[in-house]
């Protein structure tokens, strides 16, 4: 190697440069024999964390920078960060019997050189986040796209299902209501059959007022519902109330009365089926909770308005419970009466599609007065349906490990899934869970998302990358499409959401277990 | 007795979190701070091995590259393992450690090589499939690590050590 050659200087000159040099460079020199012994050290020891006076450590630490490479050959390792944070350019030089090690200092370049690099990365990272976001969003548009189609279509043969079963269960019940009245009728004086078909009668009527309401209860609240405005004959609909309920109450020795006040010339226009519903359900009640006393049905159109008011002498409704009236499956007004508890709840739902008010007044046992008023209109919204619930499967004998951190939920799905007829392992943490999946091959996993340490999803994706081919069901208390999305992608076959809904998670559990191993391969895994 | 020290590079594109996964492996600690590294960093542990002597691994915490150049050849030489470093949540990243992987093959010939695949803990966000790593552990070790966590860290430097060792 040839040395470079300097202009020839005076020698104070040459003194200084070298002087400033040392000094700006704050170069760190040692020495060592070539078995590493430190013979000499010179300059700013202290700057690069050695200590002079007890070198030992400092001289190992830099010792093991040099691990696998020669001190008989020239080494160069710029910008190397040293255990105090300070950052410098390390030097081998060999000299004969000895070599050097020249420490200059980097620090100020290494932050200069951090600024820019940290800039550029962090640009790059988020240009690469906002690329990926995009592509999500992108999917999230088709995918948004692609569920409206579903749902239209959906929404399309909802409507056809509806129609068609409120038309199959009227026509039978209104020949039901047609014989029963005319066999009434021909019953003279047969006291036994009398009673018979006062029975079929009110049975029939409940029916009449559970289907329609379950029909009704079967159109999801989120969505507006699809009015069907028509022309309603007020005379008809009194005498068909009438009809209905006159002989349920005098059957129970009740006085009943429909009254009917027409101040309007305008034709009413509603829809009849809801306006009949909402007196149906109100009436219906009305005589099933009044023992003694008298049931009204006062209706009046007028002003382009339709009331109704729906008295009755009965068991009334507690104070406590008047905030809940109008909410489903509940009878707490009426606690220990039979019935759905739908029926205020789709009335207080109909009066609000057809943008009406309801009001009650009650004391318990003096009775109550439930009040509808109605404009009359021509509104139109759209409902959609409710999932179909799956049937049961039963699963003797098949095995399934739960890993879940919650006792009370471990326990839970452990009495389930017994019931169902697994064998059930729990497990209560998310590795154990990879472990214990690996060595037993359970047909189904059922594991938490949110475990406490190695989360579901990381633990389903360890399994998945190690060739895991069960079926795994994860449960998450996340309703989102996006964790549903992130559970499938780490492998999961199926996600639920708590609260658990019984009827899904057993259709569901069938169906993995039903799948078993059957993924491809042998599904031998490596721990 | 000195343990015997075996020098290892952390290699792996930028932001992969090969600085995290040091602090992590020998301070225990985690920064969610990102910090760039310039050149390289070094540190060490000592490993205990059952049945064996301790075994000290040297740390090499190399600037993220997604390609090798003259100076990441320069802190590579000497070295005896190469733990290979991917963001489970940038796949583009796992494709830079393998051609890291394949760069380095011609300086280092006989390293003992593994890949550990960060931040377990958004695995939710991550790219790479499982599958890929299923295929990925026909060739090589590979770890799914979280240097949040902890998750399989110290596992990935163990299995090093341990393969260093026989």
């Amino acid at each position: 190697m040839t040395s470079p050659s300097f202009p020839s200087v005076p020698s104070r000159v040459s003194t200084y440069l070298c002087e400033l040099f040392w000094q700006r460079v704050r170069a760190l020199l040692l020495t060592f024999d070539a078995g590493w012994r430190l013979r000499d050290i010179r300059g700013d020891a202290i700057y690069y964390g050695v200590d002079g006076s007890n070198p030992g450590q400092s001289v190992q630490m830099l010792r093991d920078l040099f691990i696998g490479l020669s001190i008989d050959e020239p080494q160069d390792l710029p910008f190397v960060e040293l255990p105090n944070g300070t950052s410098a350019h390390l030097h081998l030089i060999p000299d004969r019997d000895a070599f050097h090690v020249l420490l200059l200092d980097a620090a100020a370049e290494r932050d200069r050189q951090r600024a820019t690099q940290q800039l550029g990365n962090e640009q790059a990272l988020a240009s690469q986040a906002k690329s990926k976001a995009i592509g999500q969003l992108k999917q999230i548009r088709t995918e948004l796209e692609r569920q409206h189609a579903k749902l239209e279509e959906a929404h399309a043969l909802k409507n056809a299902l509806i129609a068609t079963l409120s038309h199959e269960f009227r026509t039978p019940l209104t020949s039901i209501f047609g014989y029963l009245q005319l066999a009434d009728r021909r019953a003279h004086g047969d006291a036994s059959l009398h009673e018979a078909l006062h029975a079929v009668r009110r049975n029939a009527t409940y029916l009449f007022t559970l289907a329609e309401n379950l029909l009704e209860y079967g159109r999801s609240d989120g969505a507006a519902p699809l009015l069907n405005p028509t022309p309603v004959d007020l005379d008809a609909l009194a005498a068909d109330l009438d009809a209905m309920f006159r002989p349920l109450a005098e059957e129970k020795g009740l006085d009943f009365r429909v009254s009917l006040t027409i101040d309007d010339v305008e034709q009413p226009v509603f829809d009849e089926i809801r306006l009949r519903q909402i007196l149906v359900n109100l009436l219906s009640n009305a005589v099933r909770y009044t023992r003694h006393g008298e049931i009204a049905a006062e209706i009046v159109w007028r002003g382009g308005e339709l009331s109704a008011v729906v008295s009755d002498t009965g068991i009334g409704i507690a104070a406590a419970h008047r905030d809940t009236v109008f909410m489903p499956f509940n009878r707490g007004g009426h606690a220990g009466r039979k019935g759905a508890g739908l029926g205020l709840s789709i009335v207080r739902r109909m009066v609000d599609q057809m943008r009406g008010t309801l009001a009650f007044e009650s004391e318990v046992g003096r009775g109550s007065a439930f009040r509808v008023t109605l404009p009359c209109g021509r509104e139109r919204a759209a409902a959609h349906a409710d999932d179909a619930i799956a049937p049961r499967f039963w699963l003797q004998g098949r095995s399934i490990l739960v890993a879940d951190d919650d006792t009370d939920i471990a326990h839970l799905l452990e009495a389930l899934l017994g019931d169902l007829g697994f064998r059930v392992r729990v497990v209560g943490d998310a590795q154990s869970a990879v472990v214990e999946a690996i060595a037993g091959r359970p047909d189904v996993l059922l594991i938490d998302v949110e475990l406490s340490g190695l989360s579901g999803n990381a633990a389903v994706y360890k399994l998945r990358s190690r060739g895991y081919k069960g079926r795994i069901v994860t449960l998450s208390a996340t309703a989102t499409s996006e964790a549903r999305e992130a559970a499938l992608r780490a492998g999961a076959d199926h996600y639920l959401t708590k609260p658990l809904n019984v009827e899904q998670f057993v259709h569901v559990m069938q169906q993995a277990a039903s799948a078993g191993w059957n993924g491809g391969g042998d599904g031998s895994v490596g721990a | 007795m000195n343990a015997v020290a075996h020098k290892l590079c952390m290699l792996g594109d930028f932001g992969v979190g090969k600085t995290s996964l040091v602090a992590r492996f020998v301070h225990s600690t985690f920064s969610e701070k990102y910090l760039t590294t310039v050149g390289v960093k070094v540190d060490s542990k000592e490993v205990a091995l059952p049945g064996r002597a301790p075994m000290k691994l040297v740390v090499w915490d190399i600037a993220g590259r997604s390609q090798l150049d003259s100076l990441n050849m320069t802190y590579l030489r000497g070295a005896s393992a190469l733990l290979l470093v991917a963001d489970g949540t940038r796949e583009r990243s796992l494709h830079a450690a393998l051609n890291l992987l394949m760069q380095s093959r011609t300086l280092l010939p006989d390293a003992t090589i593994a890949l550990a695949v960060n931040k377990l803990d958004l695995v939710e966000q991550w790219e790479v499939a499982p599958a890929a790593l299923a295929e990925l552990r026909r060739s090589l070790p590979v770890h799914e690590t979280s240097a949040r966590s902890g998750a399989g860290v110290e596992a990935a430097f163990a299995d090093i050590a341990t393969r260093l060792a026989q």
